[in-house]
């Protein structure tokens, strides 16, 4: 179905075009911001957001990437939003807990290497996170992701490259042992 | 700068990559359902409205489901402990005052009050069932294909389960009836698009096996279930 035909039939009211853009789409949306969020509650949330955004800036739509693109691009919108602002409120709660838990002893048991990768994803910077998410993870090619972040392929293959080098240099001890 | 080609993640740490955040299956009806509310609950949505304001029939089942939801917070609320508010004046009891009867009596009051709350509340949510289960029998054999009847069912069957799990479950009567009721609304929320049809038989069939709908009928006080019905029927 092409782009354009959809499009035009949900400007002009054909719920059965809606739920076909919605069907075509929300997989690989849902898949995506669940990947950053991971939690089910705020991936529903940013889902819905994202089409209830989509449909109503539908008009926007010019077409220079394809509609899946786009819609993909509101995805990371809203759900790097959403997460940041859950950050800024996380912040102060952490500070709490570090100071109740000062006297914690660490954990004897070695991670394993899921978490300890968890935990290194979770540490990169948003920008190198998102591509390696995005790409090594969901499949997305350098071109798409350039077009879905707003940003050139050689800028989404350099931070690749660099995510994968921190997380190489996270698990140094693990890929050694 | 290096490209993605030449120094590939190690098949180990790839694998273990794909584990991270790993999404469930995309909760498609449900998720397509709170968009719809969503669009028709906003202003101006005149031109490309959603389909939940041109379709009559998917408006009764969202203003349903709407109904559903804030029952479901109802419940929720109740669920809460009600304590007794803190003293804010440490003055010793012997030295206190006798309270007047006002202020005592409510929070004595208080489990009584919330016993009623909940049969109230179960009386209203067997009232919905009972409105979604003849609606969904008559779609059936209208031979409509209602898209959002899972979506409905999920709803009533949170609500079930906080009964389920509230003193309303203490009558046994009632407790049966929602164990029951909760397989029904199990069985039409997991209904699966390619298997409706014969999905669909196996359901009713079993409605009219257990007179689900008689009991229904006999445990819901008349006048109950009424928000629901004015939406949906």
């Amino acid at each position: 179905m092409d782009d354009r035909h959809l499009i035009s039939r949900v400007q002009a009211g054909d719920a059965s075009a809606e739920r076909e853009l919605y069907d075509t789409h929300v997989e690989r949306v849902y898949r995506l911001v669940y990947r950053l969020a991971g939690d089910a509650d705020q991936a529903q949330d940013y889902t819905q957001e994202t089409f209830i955004r989509a449909f109503g800036r539908l008009g926007e739509f010019r077409g220079e990437a394809a509609l899946g693109t786009w819609i993909c691009s509101i995805a990371v919108s809203v759900a790097l939003n959403g997460l940041r602002r859950g950050k800024r409120l996380r912040t102060r709660e952490v500070a709490l807990d570090e100071a109740a838990s000062a006297a914690t002893p660490e954990r004897a048991a070695e991670p394993d290497l899921r978490d300890r990768l968890a935990r290194a994803i979770d540490a990169l910077p948003e920008g190198y996170r998102v591509v390696f998410l995005m790409h090594d993870v969901e499949g997305y090619t350098h071109e798409e992701i350039g077009r879905t972040l707003g940003v050139q392929t050689g800028t989404s293959k350099a931070q690749l490259s660099r995510a994968r080098a921190k997380l190489r240099r996270a698990l140094a001890d693990f890929a050694r042992g | 700068m290096t490209g993605d080609d030449e120094e590939p993640l190690d098949p180990e740490l790839r694998d273990a990559a794909r584990a991270y955040h790993e999404p469930p299956e995309v909760p498609r009806e449900a998720l397509w359902t709170r968009i719809q509310l969503r669009r028709s609950a906003e202003p101006g949505a005149a031109p490309g409205d959603p389909p939940a304001a041109r379709s009559p029939r998917l408006l009764v089942w969202g203003a349903g489901i709407a109904a559903l939801l804030a029952l479901g917070v109802g419940i929720g609320r109740l669920s809460v402990h009600v304590r007794p508010p803190l003293r804010a004046d440490p003055t010793p009891v012997a030295a206190a005052p006798a309270p007047p009867p006002q202020a005592s009596s409510p929070a004595a009051a208080a489990p009584g009050r919330d016993a009623a709350a909940y049969r109230l509340a179960a009386a209203e949510h067997l009232g919905q069932a009972e409105a979604f289960l003849t609606l969904f029998r008559a779609s059936v054999r209208e031979g409509h294909r209602e898209r959002l009847a899972p979506a409905t069912a999920r709803q009533l069957l949170a609500t079930n389960r906080l009964l389920l799990d509230s003193p309303a479950a203490a009558d046994p009567r009632l407790r049966f009836l929602l164990q029951d009721l909760e397989l029904v609304l199990a069985e039409i929320a997991q209904l699966a698009p390619e298997r409706r049809g014969e999905d669909l038989k196996l359901i009713t069939d079993g409605l009219e096996r257990d007179g689900m709908l008689v009991r229904l009928r006999a445990a819901v006080p008349a006048g109950t279930g009424a928000a629901f019905r004015k939406g949906v029927l």
